[in-house]
């Protein structure tokens, strides 16, 4: 590091709205609030319980339950159908609030979940449990949703800490103080173990976090593998992972299409992907990089997800490229008898376009009239719009889409 | 200051003064120490002020506030209900003549909750690791929170659940200043916080007045009155006392109330600049280097 340079210690606040759907469905509508709560795709045959409330939650029901299931286990709840535009717009407003003390928040999708790091901004809001409680505070009055919030020096403790305290309340870890307080607590509270792997510390009897911490990297290189780095870490209560703004993270294209009916209709389905796969790959050229992977993230009509990925070494911002890894995803994804709900294509593994030109002539010449072709036709896209050109097998989307916010349909 | 003497200077820990009551001789008079501290510690500004020695972690600081002061505020306590395993941990850490008083959580005073005796229950859990260190539970009270009967139904309850430990009142709507309440407290021997505050209308005044003969304790705020009334933490607690308003102030206040009680607190919550700590030292320099004067 360089002379005159201190390391602070970080302050990280993790925000958590507990069952953020029926949260913000309940503030749509208050009746809401005096009766069990179930979301879930409605009209599919076999849908699943996409989020439930507290009182739903104590009945038994938990997410990804068939929602036949689910209506059993709690007769009395109210059922809604998922609204998810309403509960992104619910998450930007949450964002918008947290931005008055720290630029760098990163958040999930539709979920509740903020991470905002707060280092070095006490000189102009205060200490770090202040700005907690105010924005829970000023949650509270301006959208009606009351967070969790904890406060740690890493998003590992601070999301620990959340765990502890849900459906309500706040918890605030000292600095220093974190490998004590994670000791103690049992080891299926560590974020991003697999289901494996807990089962693996089960057979261990390695029950409690501090058991894990017990044990060096080269115990845990032996059943956990490459893994034993993040598993001695995390029972530390380390945690080096920076709070990434969704513009900072930078780690992928995204585009998604909602069906207006679900559907099993496999040429549809595919004319969508590679219509996806031929805007990714416009924006990938506009952006001068490539990608090196490529996923398909089926919703299927009742509810479930399936997320499969394709990839190439060198990375590829060339459409029939880009649409055949994404066919190679579909095809892994696509294994149910269910109709599908939604369509989403996610390129990450970005990297910049190599600036350096070929030495010699072009060896493949069918490549290189592709190039010539993807060039005209990213001209004219740019010009007139996505819809004026494509190639046979797309599926034409709406042309006057936002790209961010996915595609209404035809 | 009339009728006091100092007894030692800083005795068998920092920011302790002993104040000697009577006509100048600690032999014929009575002794009262007043303990010095601030309204929390953990302050990462502090180290950026220089309070800290550059580098300090969060860890290394209660140690090194100890060297400075005899007692600390929890305000931590505020924010979230107090764990006992959190606090354990702290006064392990913590050196052996630091006294502590704990905030009441907000949920019994600001943001009462429906469930508030369960709080109080597992509040009373929490603090158990202070023991006989602590010295009392502050309980604020928010500015909105006038002399009603259902307030006051409310703060009787809230007493008679801590009625085994030391606890202390502080009040910030001025309908509390009253004869009545007063007499309650005292029949309680619950103390009544006095408060260094910017005069604002519907504020809560600063009284001598000294309820419990246990003890008194006196909150300094500081007197930015701006900055009291923006909203802003930081501007709210922006203040640095001089020397001579402590020292009017000390005159003013600390002799009578030194005089009925047997111990006092003094903290700062001006902790804006590391300005707390160091009208904390300043003010146990000016207490320590008094010399009895007549009346």
């Amino acid at each position: 590091m360089a002379q005159g340079f201190t390391l602070r210690e970080r302050a990280v606040l993790h925000f958590n709205v507990a069952d953020f759907a029926v949260a913000v469905e309940r503030v749509a509508d208050s009746s809401l609030r005096r009766r069990p709560l179930i979301i879930a795709p409605l009209q599919a045959a076999r849908a699943v319980v996409y989020d439930m409330s507290e009182e739903a939650y104590g009945e038994g029901v938990r997410k990804g339950m068939a929602l036949r299931q689910a209506t059993r286990l709690c007769r009395g709840a109210a059922l809604l159908a998922p609204r998810v535009t309403l509960y992104d717009k619910a998450m930007r407003a949450f964002v918008k609030e947290l931005q008055g003390y720290s630029p760098l928040i990163e958040c999930g999708r539709a979920d509740g979940h903020f991470f905002v790091d707060v280092t070095g901004t006490h000189r102009l809001y205060g200490p770090a449990p202040d700005v907690g409680w105010r924005v829970r505070r000023q949650a509270r009055t301006s959208l009606g949703i009351n967070p969790i919030w904890t406060l740690g020096t890493s998003k590992l403790v601070a999301k620990v800490a959340s765990r502890l305290v849900k459906p309500v309340g706040e918890y605030i870890v000292t600095a220093g103080d974190e490998e004590r307080f994670l000791a103690p607590l049992p080891v299926h509270l560590l974020p991003g173990l697999s289901a494996q792997e807990l089962l693996k510390l089960q057979e261990f009897r390695l029950t409690t976090i501090g058991a894990l911490a017990q044990l060096n990297r080269h115990q845990l290189m032996v059943p956990f593998g490459r893994r034993c780095e993040y598993l001695h870490a995390a029972s530390h209560g380390v945690d080096d992972s920076r709070v990434c703004t969704p513009e900072g993270k930078a780690e992928g294209i995204d585009y998604e299409h909602v069906f207006a009916g679900d559907i099993n209709d496999q040429d549809l389905v595919e004319g969508v992907v590679a219509a996806l796969a031929g805007r990714a790959g416009f924006q990938l050229r506009m952006q001068r990089q490539v990608t090196r992977r490529v996923g398909i993230w089926l919703r299927y009509s009742d509810g479930a997800l399936v997320v499969r990925q394709a990839s190439c070494k060198a990375g590829t911002s060339e459409d029939i490229l880009l649409r055949e890894l994404a066919l190679t995803a579909l095809q892994c994804a696509w294994t149910r008898r269910v109709r599908i709900r939604s369509c989403r294509l996610v390129c990450d593994r970005l990297q910049r376009q190599s600036p350096q030109l070929s030495l010699f002539a072009e060896p493949d010449l069918r490549q290189f009239r592709q190039k010539k072709v993807s060039g005209a036709v990213d001209i004219l896209r740019s010009r007139f719009g996505h819809g004026v050109i494509g190639v046979g097998l797309q599926y034409p989307l709406a042309s006057s889409v936002d790209d961010s916010a996915g595609f209404p349909v035809h | 200051m009339r009728s006091l003497t100092v007894n030692g200077k800083n005795g068998d820990s920092p920011a302790k003064v002993a104040l000697a009551i009577g006509a100048g001789s600690t032999a014929r008079g009575r002794v009262c120490p007043v303990y010095v501290g601030t309204c929390g510690y953990s302050y990462t500004e502090w180290v950026d002020s220089g309070f800290y020695p550059a580098g300090t972690k969060s860890m290394e600081m209660l140690g090194l506030y100890g060297r400075c002061f005899s007692v600390v505020e929890l305000n931590y306590t505020w924010y979230q209900m107090a764990r006992a395993d959190a606090l354990a941990r702290m006064v392990e850490k913590a050196p052996a003549h630091l006294l502590f008083a704990a905030k009441l959580t907000r949920t019994m005073t600001h943001e009462r909750a429906d469930n508030w005796r369960e709080q109080l229950q597992m509040y009373r859990q929490g603090i158990a690791p202070l023991q006989k260190r602590l010295v009392a539970v502050l309980i604020q009270l928010p500015p909105d929170f006038d002399r009603s009967i259902a307030n006051r139904t409310y703060l009787a309850a809230l007493l008679d659940g801590l009625h085994d430990v030391p606890v202390a009142v502080e009040f910030r709507h001025c309908s509390w200043a009253a004869d009545p309440v007063f007499a309650e407290l005292e029949r309680r021997q619950v103390t009544l916080v006095t408060v260094d505050a910017p005069s604002l209308p519907g504020f809560f005044p600063a009284l001598d007045v000294v309820t419990n003969p246990a003890l008194f304790y006196v909150r300094f705020h500081g007197r930015n009155k701006a900055g009291w009334q923006s909203g802003n933490m930081q501007k709210k607690f922006n203040y640095d006392y001089s020397d001579q308003e402590l020292c009017a102030w000390c005159d003013q206040y600390l002799s009578p109330m030194a005089a009925k009680a047997d111990r006092g607190i003094l903290v700062f919550n001006n902790h804006v600049r590391a300005q707390a700590p160091k009208n904390g030292r300043r003010l146990a320099a000016i207490l320590a280097d008094l010399r009895p004067r007549e009346s």
